[in-house]
């Protein structure tokens, strides 16, 4: 297990329509300020938190890639593919973070109908 | 651009445990705690030195905590910064499958309903990682969404 998150959705709208839903304020962001080109600024801001990052890479309409980070967390990367699939859109999202800690210890993730946090976590 | 960067404490855990040595130390410390040096030099074909140097790297990290006992000194396995990694997941996730639930309601064919993200169904909203039954965003409300969760550090428990 990675510090990965993977969604995927399919949508019956065309590739520009996603793309236009995903970088518009209220959706990565109440307000979204991105700057379309690698090494871009890019700025979210959501109930009076801000995020700020900057753009890695951008193909409109297909993909969008990001960092990502709110104060001192640790920064993510962002990506978005949107392509075109079976008469509508395929919205693929990925969000890593660098730091692999639980991959590296094995440590199993609650909610995969386990148990929880592994016996080394939880007793100490 | 600091932002580039990883974050100092991140880059200490990671650093302390890309060494294997350190890693078997660390799974040693968690599962005998209050372990100290001298035992743990004398299960690995390590010299106590060598031990020491290591508790030294994953007590920076902040993986171990150190006590004292009497004259020696005991490790004790501190897996705040690993449950850091686990709630970033956790809220991550549900962030986004809030985020996919908004784009559902704005661009999917007329929706009567919002589906919950856990069938995978048509929809077919995949998951390999995170966790669905904890912090599950609320999807009541179709024309205001709730505000994703906030990503938050050490409290799995609180919120």
């Amino acid at each position: 297990m990675t510090e990965r998150i993977e969604r995927e959705l399919w949508l019956p709208a065309t590739p520009q329509e996603v793309w236009d839903a995903v970088t518009s304020d209220g959706w990565l962001g109440d307000r979204v300020s991105l700057e379309l080109r690698p090494g871009g600024d890019a700025e979210f801001e959501s109930d009076g938190q801000v995020r700020t990052g900057w753009i890695e890479d951008v193909a409109m309409p297909e993909r969008l890639c990001f960092w990502w980070a709110v104060d001192d967390e640790p920064a993510s990367r962002v990506e978005l593919r949107i392509l075109e699939r079976d008469n509508g859109t395929r919205l693929r999202i990925v969000e890593t973070r660098p730091l692999d800690v639980l991959d590296l210890v094995g440590v199993p993730l609650p909610g995969a109908g386990s148990a929880g946090y592994g016996p080394a976590l939880v007793a100490a | 651009m600091s932002r580039n960067e990883p974050d100092d404490r991140a880059g200490a855990v990671f650093g302390a445990l890309s060494d294997s040595t350190r890693r078997a130390l660390l799974a040693a410390v968690a599962e005998h705690p209050a372990t100290t040096a001298t035992e743990l030099a004398a299960q690995l074909p390590i010299s106590r030195q060598a031990v020491l140097k290591h508790l030294n790297a994953l007590t920076a990290a902040g993986l171990l905590e150190r006590t004292r006992s009497g004259r020696e000194v005991c490790y004790r396995f501190t897996p705040a910064p690993l449950s850091d990694a686990v709630d970033w997941m956790t809220a991550v996730g549900a962030e986004w499958d809030e985020r996919l639930a908004v784009l559902r309601r704005q661009l999917g064919a007329g929706t009567g309903g919002i589906k919950a993200p856990r069938s995978g169904d048509a929809d077919e909203v995949t998951t390999s990682a995170g966790s669905r039954d904890k912090a599950r965003p609320s999807l009541r409300s179709a024309g205001t969404p709730a505000p994703p969760p906030t990503r938050r550090r050490s409290s799995p428990a609180a919120g």
